[in-house]
């Protein structure tokens, strides 16, 4: 099951790439978090035909990728694994906006072709923002920030413990899996008949391991209210960057920067 | 068959106030399965570890494809009703929604301004409508293998059909998508119908077999008083939530032309309740609308040119070039450091 052991990697490729010491990888994680939404709100706010006011947003994935370290080729997967639906939905705009908007020399442009253009920017601005915050961010530092924020602690313990046990479970369903084919070797995947044993089965096993999990989180003084680790205030780099990263992306919605830029080097031109 | 492909939203199909009222559609349905779970005697604490890996294994569960007999397709269980058989509903919210918020982090599925949207559809329609209203009075009558599969086909079939109705509703009023709306529904729901008989049947597949090795686990559940909400209340309270925050949110939006407003206006406005004249004016400030937001760079020149309309043309093109070069630029400035790095 080459998409499980594909999940595997990819979750503990994630979790190795927060763990970086870059200087993105420095600031606060509400920071990040804060940034991030306003990126992805600004980028969305937009209609759906305008394309060249989302493209000075592509600076933000270009400066962080880099600074960051994080693998292009990984975020791209991401932007890959989005696209699926977001190709359907454009291509029903190219099917059903036939209205000729703009004329490159002998090239007409309908409304349908350019809101799809910027359907595939707006997909890929958006899950790139995402890729990025979660390859910067240990996801231990994002729990602190929600329970920071106040978030019902029970929620936040349910995040902490789902994240640590996917992968235990992911390879536990792989190890299944790898018995049952080596048993029906014709088989292409599972049976529908075999799916409820086979899922049951892992259901009982998941059981008996939130049986074991509760024992040891009782031994280790679970429910006494230890309190988590000390929050890291916001230092004037963290400041700074949210407000330079939120200022910039209103700035850009604002703003018609693709325009002033043209008009400006129209200008220099004799 | 893969339903996540087809029901998370995703944030470019999304305008930002849908997306927002949404998020605290679902804040608002998160907080009170907290404070039901909390509030339940019956929900030990050692359920919270139940909880949770029973969330890990949903994921790990939605990994697991198998072949649909005759169809030569393939397909996952999304384990949303299966989590609210086990778990009882307000902890399979929890559990559901977490799935879904790890799946946007991690694996890209649905992005964070529409989590809101997909812990709605795939989670709240089915857990909380779908769930109390038929699985749980059909298994109410005591357990047989038929009752268990029509209980988990029709709930599945419900939830489902719920989801994706939501799904094209959230997608139409964003207005990003221009699939018309009939289309869309005429898409979507058939396509889901086939996916809810198989959910249903895998579904109902587990149950039996859970019924038949550990009974106990469905029992406690279907016992469980948490489960016991009026889903009449919860429904009411959900479509109530909704309407108080969008009425809000579309007070504030009013001032800004984009989005929702664009959206609605623009279905609602039928060019039968326009007269000719205004009709032609409508068509006409429209098609300006559309040039302004279309062309490259309207309202600009070369300098000392004003009149000529290739010049905006021009600047548009050359200022959309000079983003693209100088964010490739940046891209392989900061990514040189790396290299260094990696070649010392």
């Amino acid at each position: 099951m080459a998409g499980l052991n594909g999940k595997i990697r990819e979750f503990y490729t994630l979790e190795q790439l927060s763990g970086g010491s870059t200087v993105i990888h420095r600031l606060h994680p509400g920071a990040k978090l804060l940034t991030t939404l306003v990126f992805i709100v600004t980028v969305v706010s937009f209609d759906r035909l305008q394309f060249r006011q989302l493209i000075p947003f592509l600076f933000y994935p270009a400066l962080l990728m880099g600074l960051s370290e994080t693998p292009w080729g990984l975020a791209m997967k991401r932007v890959a694994l989005a696209l699926p639906f977001v190709v359907l939905a454009g291509l029903s705009n190219v099917i059903f906006d036939r209205e000729p908007v703009l004329a490159l020399g002998s090239v007409v442009l309908t409304g349908g072709v350019i809101s799809f253009a910027s359907i595939l920017l707006r997909t890929f601005l958006t899950v790139i923002s995402l890729v990025l915050l979660i390859g910067v961010t240990p996801f231990s530092d994002l729990t602190g920030t929600l329970r920071r924020a106040h978030v019902p602690e029970l929620l936040v313990t349910l995040f902490e413990m789902t994240y640590r046990y996917i992968g235990v479970l992911l390879e536990e369903t792989s190890s299944m899996y790898t018995a049952y084919q080596l048993r029906h070797q014709k088989a292409k995947g599972l049976e529908l008949r075999h799916m409820g044993s086979f899922v049951g089965s892992l259901l009982l096993r998941t059981f008996d391991r939130a049986g074991r999990i509760y024992s040891a989180m009782k031994c280790r003084g679970y429910g006494r209210n230890t309190g988590g680790a000390m929050a890291r205030p916001w230092a004037v780099k963290d400041w700074a960057y949210t407000l330079t990263v939120s200022g910039l992306c209103v700035l850009c919605r604002v703003f018609d920067v693709v325009t002033l830029a043209g008009s400006w080097i129209g200008g220099l031109l004799p | 068959m893969h339903t996540p492909v087809l029901m998370h939203m995703a944030d470019a199909l999304l305008a930002p106030s849908v997306g927002i009222v949404m998020m605290i559609v679902a804040a608002a349905a998160l907080a009170y399965s907290v404070y039901r779970v909390k509030k339940d005697s019956t929900l030990t604490e050692q359920k919270v570890p139940l909880m949770a890996v029973m969330a890990a294994f949903v994921f790990a569960a939605q990994m697991i494809n198998f072949t649909i007999p005759g169809t030569g397709s393939s397909g996952h269980l999304c384990g949303g009703m299966l989590l609210a058989a086990v778990l009882g509903q307000f902890p399979a919210v929890l559990s559901l929604s977490v799935v879904l918020i790890i799946q946007c982090l991690f694996f890209a599925d649905g992005g964070l301004l529409a989590i809101g949207c997909n812990i709605f559809n795939m989670g709240l329609c089915a857990i909380l409508i779908a769930y109390p209203l038929i699985y749980k009075p059909i298994m109410k009558k005591g357990f047989t293998n038929g009752r268990a599969f029509l209980a988990s086909i029709l709930a599945c079939e419900v939830g489902l059909q719920l989801g994706a109705f939501c799904v094209v509703l959230e997608t139409w009023i964003s207005g990003i998508t221009a699939l018309p709306f009939g289309t869309f529904v005429g898409l979507m729901q058939p396509i889901h119908l086939a996916i809810g008989l198989v959910e249903g049947v895998v579904t109902g597949l587990v149950v039996v077999f859970l019924h038949q090795v550990r009974p106990e686990l469905l029992e406690a559940a279907l016992e469980n008083k948490s489960a016991g909400v009026s889903a009449k209340k919860v429904i009411v309270t959900l479509a109530v939530v909704t309407v108080v925050v969008a009425g809000a949110l579309s007070l504030v939006a009013s001032s800004n032309p984009d989005g929702l407003e664009w959206a609605i206006g623009k279905t609602t406005q039928s060019e039968e309740e326009l007269e000719p004249e205004a009709k032609y004016a409508a068509a006409a400030e429209k098609a300006g609308a559309v040039v302004d937001a279309t062309a490259i760079l309207p309202d600009y020149a070369f300098a000392g040119d004003e009149e000529n309309p290739l010049g905006t043309t021009v600047s548009g093109l050359v200022g959309g070039a000079i983003c693209v070069v100088l964010a490739g630029g940046v891209a392989w400035l900061t990514s040189a450091k790396k290299r260094r790095k990696v070649n010392a």
